[in-house]
C-alpha cells in the first residue's frame, strides 16, 4: 500500500539524492544557498504517478559544462555535448528520487524523457510546490525546483 | 578472448561512458544502438557475448526490448541498465530473463562485476 510523505520529507531525499548524484557523476560539490544568474539553462521533466509533477534543475550554463566534463574527464566539451551530458545527469537524478521515495511510499513512477532549453524555464500548466538552492564548489548556482500540475485531483504524495 | 559487448542506450553519453570505463578490461564494445527497434535488428549480426539495455527509451523501452531479444535468441545474456533502482525494477528485469541491474550512477567495478556475473549464470 503506498504511504504519504510530508513535504519535508521529500525536501530531504531531494536534496540529499542531488548532492550526492552531482559528486558522484561529476565530481562537482553543491552546497545549500545562491540563485542562479547570467546565462542560464534549465533541463526538466516530468512525473506520472496520480497526477503530473514536474522537476526542473535551471543552472548557470557553466555549471552544466563543468558537469558535462566531470562526466567525461579528459574530453573536449562541445554545445551538443553540454546539452546530452546535462539531460542523462538529469535522467539518472530523477531516477534516483523515484528509487529513494520508493523505499518510503512503495509508489512506482516514471518520467519522461528530459528536456533541455536555454533560459528558465518549467513545464507549462504546473506551478512551483517547493525549491531548493544550491552554489557549486566554484561558484556557480543552480535551483531545483519541484512543480505540480494546477489541475485538482492528485493524488501524488504531498 | 576478449568479451564482445553491445550498448543499447539513447543516451550517447552512456555509451562514452561505458566505453571509457571498459578501456583496459577484456570488454570491447562492438555494437552502438540508440533504440529498442535497432538493437533487435542488430542483435542477430553482432551476436555479442553480453548486452547492456537502458530500461527508459523513446518507442520501446528496454524490458520489452530485452524480451523480444530474448524470444528470438534466448541464449542472449542481458543486463538491465537503469536509474530507476528499486524492487520493482530488478522484479521486472529478472522475470523477463535480464541476467543482471546495473544501477546508475556506476563506477567500473560495479559494471564490471554485472557483466561478469552475466557471463556466469
Amino acid at each position: 500500500m503506498n504511504q504519504a510523505m510530508s513535504q519535508e520529507r521529500m525536501e530531504q531525499i531531494f536534496d540529499q539524492v542531488t548532492r550526492e548524484v552531482t559528486q558522484r557523476t561529476a565530481g562537482v560539490c553543491l552546497h545549500g544557498g545562491g540563485s542562479p544568474s547570467g546565462e542560464l539553462c534549465t533541463v526538466y521533466t516530468t512525473f506520472q504517478k496520480g497526477c503530473w509533477v514536474g522537476l526542473s534543475m535551471c543552472a548557470e550554463r557553466s555549471l552544466f559544462a563543468r558537469l558535462a566534463q566531470g562526466m567525461l574527464p579528459g574530453g573536449q566539451v562541445s554545445e551538443r555535448d553540454v546539452e546530452d551530458f546535462t539531460k542523462e545527469y538529469f535522467n539518472v537524478l530523477c531516477g534516483r528520487i523515484i528509487s529513494e521515495m520508493y523505499l518510503e511510499t512503495k509508489a512506482a513512477s516514471r518520467f519522461e524523457q528530459p528536456v533541455f532549453c536555454v533560459g528558465r524555464r518549467v513545464p507549462q500548466g504546473h506551478q512551483e510546490h517547493f525549491s531548493l538552492r544550491y552554489t557549486s564548489d566554484c561558484a556557480e548556482s543552480a535551483e531545483l525546483v519541484y512543480q505540480m500540475r494546477d489541475s485538482a485531483a492528485c493524488t501524488l504524495p504531498r | 578472448m576478449g568479451k564482445r559487448l553491445m550498448v543499447v542506450d539513447d543516451s550517447r553519453v552512456v555509451e562514452l561512458q561505458i566505453r571509457k570505463l571498459l578501456e583496459g578490461t577484456e570488454f570491447e564494445v562492438v555494437g552502438y544502438c540508440q533504440d529498442g527497434e535497432t538493437a533487435i535488428a542488430k542483435y542477430g549480426k553482432i551476436r555479442p557475448d553480453v548486452v547492456t539495455i537502458d530500461i527508459i527509451m523513446p518507442g520501446i523501452d528496454g524490458l520489452e526490448t530485452a524480451q523480444a531479444i530474448l524470444e528470438d535468441h534466448p541464449e542472449a545474456r542481458i543486463v538491465m541498465v537503469s536509474s530507476l533502482a528499486y524492487e520493482g525494477s530488478f522484479r521486472e528485469a529478472e522475470a523477463i530473463g535480464a541476467k543482471g541491474f546495473v544501477a546508475k550512477p556506476f563506477e567500473q567495478d560495479e559494471l564490471l562485476q554485472v557483466l561478469y556475473q552475466a557471463l556466469k549464470v
